[in-house]
């Protein structure tokens, strides 16, 4: 269908008294639109009246608001057409730049046009369907964590097939002898629920258990995926639409924990191995089949320590007071010391610690546990300093029990770094641990990658499912420490995310954060040159390679962050409302004055999540910014393709700045990588400035989070100050 | 199989949890309404300055989740609005929803001329009274909806009716009555949220008897750059810069006098607001008094880790339990005992922060189901109501992580209550 | 580095706190919050939160020699602010006792006297001894004519008895104060800064004042009641010596009782016994007001409390009966007053008003070690 533009320019909210709106209809009108319309306001019913009827009578079928900021009134102008597109003149224009103004003028008229080539040169995207795609869960990991995911998407009605290597289901916790209070008033141990969830989904129809079993490959994208499963030395494969990974966790090797003299003597156990002895029912030790009557719990062993494991396993506080619970209860006259060095009891288990504490019998102190010695009798004798008796102390033990943490199954294996990159790089995509738990068919490894001591957790605390690999989500202690009613909570938590995933991909739309966009990229694969740099960059792993390099797309692992767009040297990758060409276009078509008006222009790529609503804040706030600036919004800094830069430049843009979110190990990029990547990509810029003979300070990044608005004003007039020393772009007015 | 459904899902709170369980089953395909009591969505997050351990703006994951909001045509929401009444089950409850009057219109475009002519100023209790707005006012300037408000404890109404005059929009209505709303529900989440525990019940720390004792929210405040002080951390009392400040962990929290339980969050609270001032103030001296530092799992140890490295952030194993004003200078004296050292330390700071714990909102004001409560008042996370679950800090003391965890959990079981109908 | 102390705690031991009041004990969590809103305590090591541990860990040595244990006044202050309901203020009353207990010579007096169940016990004593007396005399009858308490009990073998009873006392108290200064003092390691008698006499002279109760807050009611008290023991203590002497005084300066009511001795006797049953009735009610944050004191102070209060109400029933004439309830009155002050004078090394030396020594011990505070 032929595309016919209106333009509909608002004149409430000080736009009509601040700009001439005569000059601006008449610059939409010189750009071709073939409706331009001005309406006192467009917000308002009569205003969307006044769109509609024209929609109605003059088949205008793409829209552009000129109004206010695409951040509101989103539902007043949700029209029922995709080609609507909001220029924004009120926040960006008018409440940020002095009214009546040339330059504010100027800056309005570019958006104007700058709105209508991005009209021109977008198309409505059609949703990428999945044939039959698969509306199966797949839950690698048959522990608490596997089971209650299991469950819980089950009885949401979707079929689940759960893995676990094992023979048994129920993981750890089927091999604790009780477990730590989940309820009011959290002070008696419980009974282990995972005997009633392993009932509960064995009977359930719905799910379909594999033991004894490993994941031998998981082929292709959620939706789609294939899942080859070995058992018995045969295989068999089943399609799922996508997955939670719950691998669990096992201890932590306590014989590297020398100082403890774990291996060595016999009465030093782990707090796992005290479950199973717990379990047997007669509390003795292991040297001599004794009643245990003195127990030493080590705290924090091997665990906030470098030397170690760098962080608390936040289960073992617990863990340990209910173990002395266990010895205290069967020897009324036993003693259990517990040295910690923070007693970490979080809400409600406060309860369970005062109610511990409140045992004659149990001896608690802070301590740092200096040494461990054993007389000819295998009877030990710990040393502790900086305790709160006030002295170094020792106690006689008959069992000391090492609360020793945990490790990630994930985290067993070779750790491999992308190619290129080496330990201790600024800038490390990615960490990719090569185990066993997935085997995902992906150009850049098979497993889920790292985040921090090698737990595949999310890196956004407003969102703990916003992982690196679209469809598949970590749950439970393989994610992050936790405990069982997190668990829990958790595993439920990324049955829903799961769920979710096919049913968004089942619509054609991406999963978070670009959730319900329903554009894709295409590849125009003559022009490939199979430099790899789109599989490479990538950072959920969306592209796998044929033997040949080229680039092999899954629209359903995508997120629509146009990284690789913004990657691309040939420009092959494009959306149908985003490409290199449109935004070139706009960049390309910016009035840059002549040299003698001393009227720089600046453009500020600003990425979409963060630094395009902090410019609007600014206006909110009516913070004035430099009018030579002219804001182009990007999906992500990381789709930023150098050749705009080029563009612009060779155009006589003075200078670029990208305005991205911020990078490095707190990273804030909802793409992971993708202002980081912009950042790289400047820096090679240098390259063509030498070539066009310009200062590589002409183009600069910057990263702004939304709470730093403020700072906008002062980074953008520093910037031009700078500019400024350069003098003009030569290439002005060529 | 989603969509289909005609009831769908009731989430009460608009805080992290309720919007995060709200988007979350709406993006699965269900119909959720999502109603909140205060003007603008955000909840006790939209007051953070940082989250930790990352510092990063908590309005950017806000930011995001209004996004989602604004492009799901599945989720509405009601601002200003409170549960009534709940009657029926599973499936099929009859909610009734009491939408108080705003005074304000959707007319409204943030354009501030009503505010220009407002005569009566109000304690602003976004920012805890630490500075006033007009009786007509905006939330606070990331609000969502972005949409001014009117307080109607101390509007002067028809009497005054300037802003009406000064509105260009019609989008002032003086004359907005409560009204009523029913809805049914097929599932409903209670994200009720918590309140920071009121720190003038805890009388040996001075909180409200001297200017320069604050809690943790207030500091969140002060150091916020839209708060009352532009992001400023200054002494309430006179507005001087800070050098020394002392952090007071457990101010109410795991006390049977106060919150018997442990607040989760206050230590690394502490720690990020260290931070705050730090950054600010090159030359602080940080006190952090603590009876355990609880910061579990490995983002929060590492994060500990780091703030541990600064050599002018201390510290000290030990309760403050006394807390003194120099009347001359106004500088607060802190006592503790160093449990390591065996010795009583006094330091004399300009600024005292109270790690004032959580209290579940739920623990004054019940909500209107026969859900069931711990004994402080949280409630229990099996809610003893079939077709009801609560989610985030309604149920425990917990991190923002932990809520949208339990926020996405909710999500799941409102939405297995539809399905099994 | 210091060599690691061994220890190994005395779980009996903790089982006996807790079973003497000190319930809480276990709750507590080395906040410290009870140092740090307590008035009396000194700067370095400061009480009770160390206590508290070594109580915990049934550490007896560390609490029974413990100096610190006596400078605690039972304010209070740290129970009302302990955030665990430890109650250090009961825990280290019931230390005190303990203390008294373990210091006591012969060891025996002191579990049977500390042990409220042996109260009744410990009344028997006298109860048998003067009926033996009285008995063997040919006392045992209600006595004609006007009521004169010495025609009953003749003050000769009241001298012998109860003088008999303070010097064994005295002795036995000297013994165990001898025993509790040498435990606190052998593990000083520092210089005093003063000498014993200065620091004795500054002691003394807050003692007159009360000037370290005086620093409480929870509590601050406590001060007066106690107040009242000490000046009452004080008053009849006096009273007391100088009806012995009068009674020895030539003639016409010789004085035999009942003594006149005029009698300047007389009003100092009855103003004293009259502080008595104030000074006890306000601590009584005041721990009962208390109930705010869980006070309970020791089944061992109650006891105690109880005691006074008898010897108080029959004292002054003794009186008043014998001035209405009713001998036939005066005489039985006076018998049973007299196993009261028995009971407070012969016990006096065992019960609660033994803290009078223990405190006295470990006060002036701590201004000697520098571990004194301002009062």
């Amino acid at each position: 269908m032929e595309k016919k533009i209106g333009v509909y320019i608002c004149t409430d909210c000080e736009i009509g008294k601040a700009l001439d709106i005569e000059k601006l209809t008449k610059v939409a009108i010189e750009m071709k639109a073939p409706v331009v319309k001005s309406h006192p306001s467009l917000c308002q019913k009569e205003g969307v009246e006044f769109i509609k009827k024209d929609m109605a009578q003059e088949g205008v079928n793409a829209v552009i608001i000129a109004a206010c900021s695409p951040r509101v009134n989103y539902d007043v102008f949700e029209l029922g057409i995709p080609l609507v597109e909001r220029v924004n003149l009120r926040e960006g224009v008018v409440w940020s730049h002095p009214a009546n103004d040339e330059d504010t003028q100027m800056m309005a008229e570019d958006y104007i046009r700058m709105g209508l080539l991005k009209m021109q040169k977008m198309e409505a995207p059609e949703p990428y369907k999945v044939e039959e795609p698969s509306k199966n869960v797949l839950v690698v990991g048959g522990g608490l964590a596997g089971i209650t995911a299991a469950n819980e998407a089950a009885k949401a009605g979707y079929e689940v097939f759960l893995v676990e290597k094992n023979e048994a289901l129920g993981g750890w916790m089927s091999r604790i002898y009780k477990q730590a209070p989940t309820k009011a008033p959290y002070a008696e141990m419980e009974e282990p629920e995972i005997n009633n969830l392993i009932k509960e989904v064995q009977q359930n129809p719905k799910v379909k258990i594999y033991t004894s079993s490993l994941i031998e490959k998981i082929d292709g994208a959620p939706g789609l995926y294939d899942v080859t499963v070995k058992r018995n030395g045969g295989a068999e494969t089943f399609r799922v639409g996508a997955i939670v990974e719950a691998a669990g966790t096992v201890p932590y090797d306590a014989a590297k924990i020398t100082e403890f003299g774990f291996g060595k003597y016999p009465n030093v156990i782990t707090n796992y191995m005290m479950e199973a002895i717990a379990a047997k029912g007669t509390m003795v030790r292991p040297s001599d089949g004794k009643p245990v009557k003195s127990v030493a719990f080590i705290q924090c062993a091997g665990q906030r320590d470098e030397k170690h494991l760098p962080y608390c396993s936040a289960t073992c506080c617990v863990e340990s007071l209910k173990q002395a619970k266990y010895i205290r209860n069967q020897y009324p006259d036993s003693k259990v010391y517990i040295f910690y060095r923070d007693m970490r009891t979080p809400g409600h288990y406060e309860y369970f610690y005062k109610s511990m504490q409140n045992d004659a019998g149990v001896f608690l102190t802070k301590g740092d546990v200096k040494g461990i010695t054993e007389d000819e009798n295998k009877n030990l004798a710990v040393e502790v300093e900086n305790t709160l008796l006030g002295e170094k102390i020792q106690v006689n033990a008959d069992l000391v029990v090492l609360a020793t943490g945990m490790v990630p199954v994930s985290a067993l294996g070779e750790e491999i770094l992308p190619p290129g990159v080496k330990p201790g790089d600024e800038f490390i995509p990615y960490v990719m641990i090569e185990t066993d738990i997935l085997n995902l068919e992906y150009r850049q490894g098979g497993e889920a990658p790292a985040l921090i001591n090698g737990y595949p957790d999310s890196n956004f605390i407003c969102f703990p499912y916003e992982t690196r690999r679209t469809g598949v989500y970590a749950a439970g202690s393989v994610r992050a420490p936790m405990d069982i009613p997190s668990t829990v909570a958790d595993a439920t938590g990324a049955a829903l995310k799961a769920i979710q995933c096919v049913e968004l991909t089942s619509r054609g739309e991406a999963v978070h954060p670009r959730v319900g966009d329903i554009s894709y990229a295409e590849f125009f694969m003559q022009k490939c040159t199979q430099c790899k740099r789109c599989t490479e960059e990538c950072p959920f792993g969306a592209i796998n390679e044929d033997e040949k390099a080229n680039p092999l797309y899954n629209p359903t692992r995508c997120r629509r962050c146009a990284i690789c767009m913004g990657a691309c040297p040939e420009r092959i990758i494009s959306f149908k409302n985003y490409s290199v060409d449109m935004i070139g276009n706009m960049v390309k078509n910016i009035e840059v004055p002549e040299e003698e008006e001393e009227k720089p222009r600046v453009i500020v790529f600003a990425c979409e999540n963060d630094a395009y609503p902090a410019l609007d804040m600014v206006g909110l706030n009516r913070l004035q910014y430099n009018s030579f600036v002219r804001v182009v919004p990007l999906r992500c800094a990381g789709s930023m393709n150098l050749v705009w830069v080029a563009d612009a430049l060779s155009k006589g843009i003075d200078g670029i700045l990208i305005m991205g979110c911020q990078y490095g190990d707190d990273y804030q990029c909802h793409m992971a990588t993708g202002s980081y990547l912009a950042k790289i990509r400047l820096s090679k810029v240098a390259e063509t400035l030498d070539r066009l003979k310009l200062e590589s300070g002409r183009v600069q990044m910057e990263q702004v989070s939304i709470a730093e608005y403020y700072k906008i004003p002062k980074i953008l007039d520093e910037f031009i100050k700078k500019l400024e020393g350069f003098g003009p772009n030569p290439y002005k007015g060529f | 199989m989603a969509a289909e459904k005609t009831k769908g899902i009731l989430v009460v709170g608009g805080g992290i949890s309720g919007i995060t369980t709200a988007v979350e089953a709406a993006e699965v395909g269900y119909e959720v309404t999502l109603i909140e009591k205060n003007p603008y969505l955000g909840g006790r997050v939209a007051q953070l300055n940082k989250y930790f351990p990352k510092l990063c703006p908590p309005n950017c994951g806000l930011e995001i989740n209004y996004r989602r909001i604004k492009s799901n045509p599945r989720v509405k929401i009601y601002t200003s609005a409170e549960v009534e009444k709940v009657s029926g089950a599973e499936g099929d409850f009859d909610v009734t929803v009491k939408l108080n009057p705003r005074y304000v219109n959707e007319n409204c475009t943030a354009c501030r001329a009503c505010v220009d002519v407002c005569p009566i100023e109000r304690p602003n209790d976004f920012n805890f009274g630490m500075d006033k707005t007009k009786a007509i006012y905006l939330p606070h300037d990331f609000a969502f909806p972005m949409r001014y408000v009117i307080d109607d404890k101390v509007c002067k109404k028809a009497e005054c009716a300037k802003c009406v005059d000064a509105c260009k929009y019609n989008a002032i209505d003086l004359n907005m009555k409560t009204q009523s709303l029913s809805l049914k529900a097929g599932s409903i989440v209670w994200a009720t949220g918590w309140k920071p525990y009121d720190a003038k019940k805890i009388d040996n720390l001075g909180f409200g008897k001297y200017q320069n004792v604050i809690t943790n929210m207030m500091m969140e405040r002060l150091a916020s750059q839209n708060g009352p002080t532009k992001g400023n951390i200054i002494r309430p009392s006179d507005g001087k810069e800070v050098s020394r400040v002392a952090f007071v962990q457990c101010a109410g929290s795991r006390d049977e006098n106060h919150l018997p339980y442990c607040s989760y969050i206050c230590c690394l609270a502490s720690m990020k607001q260290a931070t705050y001032v730090r950054e600010q103030y090159p030359q602080a001296q940080i006190f952090i008094f603590y009876i355990d530092v609880r910061s579990p799992g490995t983002r929060y140890e590492k994060f500990y880790k780091k703030i541990q490295q600064d050599e002018n952030i201390k510290f000290i194993k030990g309760k403050v339990a006394k807390i003194e004003e120099d009347p001359a200078t106004k500088d607060i004296i802190v006592t503790a005992e160093d449990t390591q050292t065996l010795q009583k330390i006094h330091e004399k700071v300009d600024l005292v922060v109270l790690a004032a714990g959580m209290a579940p909102s739920t623990q004054e004001s019940k909500i209107p189901s026969s859900v069931s409560y711990d004994t402080d008042g949280f409630i229990t996370s099996n809610t003893g109501v079939a077709g009801m679950s609560a989610a985030g800090c309604a149920v425990k003391p917990i991190d923002v992580y932990s809520s949208a965890q339990t926020a996405a959990a909710a999500a799941l079981k409102s939405i297995q209550s539809l399905v099994r109908r | 580095m210091a060599e690691a102390k061994v220890i190994n705690p005395d779980l009996d031991f903790v089982k006996e706190i807790i079973n003497s009041g000190g319930e809480s004990l276990k709750k507590c969590f080395q906040c410290s919050t009870c140092t740090v809103v307590c008035n009396v305590t000194p700067e370095d090591r400061p009480f009770p939160r160390k206590e508290m541990i070594y109580a915990q860990w049934g550490l007896k040595d560390k609490l029974l020699n413990n100096p610190d244990i006596w400078l605690c006044h039972n304010c209070d202050d740290c129970t009302k602010y302990c955030p665990r309901g430890a109650k250090p203020g009961d825990v280290l009353a019931v230390m005190r006792k303990k203390s008294i207990e373990e210091n006591a010579v012969p060891g025996f007096m002191g579990k049977i006297v500390t042990e409220p169940k042996m109260t009744l016990a410990a009344l028997a004593i006298p109860f048998i001894l003067f009926l033996a007396v009285l008995g063997l005399t040919g006392h045992l009858g209600i006595p004609d004519g006007d009521i004169v308490y010495s025609k009953f009990f003749p003050i000769r073998y009241i001298e012998v008895i109860f003088i008999s009873a303070v010097i064994l006392a005295g002795i036995s108290y000297l013994s165990s104060l001898s025993r509790f200064w040498n435990n606190i003092s052998k593990g000083s390691s520092q210089p005093y800064s003063k000498g014993f008698f200065p620091a004795l006499i500054e002691t003394l002279v807050e003692f007159l004042k009360h000037s370290r109760f005086g620093k409480c807050e929870a509590n601050a009611g406590r001060k007066n009641g106690h107040l009242l008290v000490f000046y009452a023991f004080a008053g009849l203590a006096i009273t007391t010596i100088w009806i012995t002497i009068y009674y020895y005084l030539p003639e016409p300066y010789k004085k035999h009782s009942p003594i006149s009511l005029a009698d300047p001795m007389k009003w100092l006797a009855n103003i004293s016994a009259l502080a008595l049953l104030a000074g006890t009735l306000l601590i009584v009610f005041n721990r009962l007001k208390n109930k705010g944050y869980e006070y309970r004191n020791s089944s061992f102070d109650w006891t105690f409390a109880g005691m006074i209060l008898l010897l108080g109400v029959t004292g002054a029933l003794t009186e008043i009966i014998r001035l209405m004439g009713v001998s036939s309830i005066a005489y039985p009155m006076y018998f049973v007053h007299l196993l009261f002050v028995f009971y407070v004078i012969a016990y006096f090394p065992y019960s609660k008003l033994a803290h009078m030396g223990y405190r006295t020594l470990a006060i002036a011990y701590s201004k000697m070690a520098n571990r004194d505070i301002a009062v």
